[in-house]
C-alpha cells in the first residue's frame, strides 16, 4: 500500500512538471497528449496493482513480484529511449533550422 | 507574367548539374540550386552554368534543401515554385505541364506522377512492391488521393509555398507536403511526368524510415 502510494505520488510529480511544461509551451499538444496518456497508464496500473497481478500470472507470467519488476525496468528503459528519441529529433530540426539561416543569411 | 522559380536540390550531382540546369533555364526565370554540402564539385559547376546557388554548411537531406530554396525563392518574390530533382531523372520541357494548372489558377500545387500514362521505365521492385505498400500508406493512413505517393517533382504557387513548411529534412517529405496540401484543403491537380531511373533510389528501408520519420515529427509538432 506504502509502495503504491509512493508510486502515485511519483507519477503526479510528472503529470504536474507535464502541465507545467505544456503551460511554458515547452512541448507541443500532441507530445503533452502522449505523456499524460502514458502517465494516466501507469497510475491506473499502480492503482490496480492486484487485478493486475493476477492478469500477469493468467498470461503465463510468474507471479513474483521481483519478475514484475523487471517487466516494469525494461518498460522504464524503452520509454527512456524512446524519450530520447523525440529529444534528437528536436535537436535535429533546431540544427536544421540554424543550417538554413546560415546558408540565407548572406543571400537575403 | 508570374515570375518562376526552380528550387533543385543537389548533394553530389557534378555529373548531372550543368545539363539540369542548362535543359531547365528555358523554362523558368530563376534556378536555384541548394547545394547540400556535397563533397564534389557540385557548388562550383552550379555556380558556373548561371544558377543562384545556396550551400548548406552541413548535409542535411532533400527535405531540408527544398525548404531552403523555397524560403529563398519566396523572399525574391516568386509566383511559382517548381520543385526538380538534380539527377537528371525529370524531363525540363514537362514544367510547361507542370505549370499550366497555376497559371490558369485551377490548383494551387501540382504533383508530378507515374502512373497517368507516361513512360517512367520504374525498377521491377518498386513497381510491384515498394510502390504499391506506399500507396496503401499514405492513402489509408495519411488519407492521400494521388496516383504516385513519392513524387519530387512538383510546382507550388505561392500561396501553397507559404502555407506548406516542410520539416522533414530527409526523404519523408514528399509525404509530408501531400499531407499538408490536403490538410490544409489546397487546390490539386496532378500531371502525367516522365521518368527516367538512372539508379534504384528509394528502397523498401528507406519507406519504413520515412514512415519512422513522418510518426516522429507528428509527435514532435
Amino acid at each position: 500500500m506504502l509502495q503504491q502510494i509512493i508510486a502515485l505520488v511519483i507519477i503526479i510529480f510528472f503529470v504536474t512538471r507535464l502541465f507545467k511544461q505544456k503551460t511554458k509551451q515547452e512541448i507541443g499538444l500532441n507530445e503533452f497528449r502522449l505523456w499524460l496518456i502514458f502517465w494516466s497508464i501507469a497510475a491506473v496500473a499502480i492503482i490496480f496493482i492486484k487485478q493486475l497481478d493476477y492478469l500477469v500470472v493468467r498470461l503465463g507470467f510468474s507471479g513474483s513480484g521481483i519478475n514484475f519488476l523487471i517487466y516494469l525496468a525494461v518498460l522504464a528503459l524503452f520509454y527512456l529511449v524512446f524519450r530520447l528519441r523525440l529529444e534528437l529529433a528536436k535537436t535535429d530540426r533546431q540544427l536544421t533550422e540554424l543550417t538554413r539561416e546560415i546558408t540565407l543569411r548572406p543571400k537575403k | 507574367m508570374p515570375k518562376i522559380a526552380c528550387v533543385i536540390p543537389a548533394y553530389n550531382e557534378a555529373r548531372n548539374i550543368v545539363r539540369v540546369i542548362t535543359e531547365v533555364r528555358p523554362f523558368v526565370d530563376d534556378i536555384i540550386v541548394v547545394d547540400d554540402c556535397s563533397t564534389d564539385d557540385t557548388f562550383a559547376l552550379a555556380q558556373t552554368a548561371g544558377a543562384q546557388v545556396l550551400r548548406h554548411p552541413i548535409n542535411r537531406g532533400q527535405g531540408a534543401a527544398l525548404e531552403t530554396g523555397n524560403t529563398y525563392a519566396l523572399d525574391h518574390n516568386a509566383d511559382i515554385i517548381i520543385h526538380f530533382d538534380g539527377d537528371g531523372q525529370f524531363l525540363a520541357s514537362e514544367i510547361h505541364d507542370m505549370v499550366a494548372p497555376l497559371l490558369s489558377d485551377s490548383a494551387d500545387i501540382v504533383f508530378g506522377s507515374r502512373f497517368l500514362g507516361k513512360k517512367a521505365n520504374l525498377p521491377f521492385a518498386k513497381k510491384y512492391l515498394i510502390y504499391p505498400l506506399a500507396t496503401v500508406f499514405t492513402r489509408y493512413i495519411l488519407g492521400i488521393k494521388l496516383s504516385d505517393p513519392q513524387n519530387g517533382f512538383r510546382a507550388l504557387n505561392r500561396r501553397a509555398a507559404e502555407i506548406i513548411k516542410i520539416a522533414n529534412r530527409g526523404m519523408a517529405h514528399a509525404s509530408e507536403i501531400q499531407t499538408k496540401t490536403f490538410k490544409n484543403k489546397l487546390r490539386v491537380a496532378e500531371v502525367p511526368i516522365t521518368v527516367i531511373y538512372h539508379h534504384f533510389g528509394q528502397r523498401l528501408s528507406g519507406g519504413f524510415r520515412i514512415m519512422r520519420d513522418l510518426l516522429i515529427h507528428k509527435i514532435i509538432k
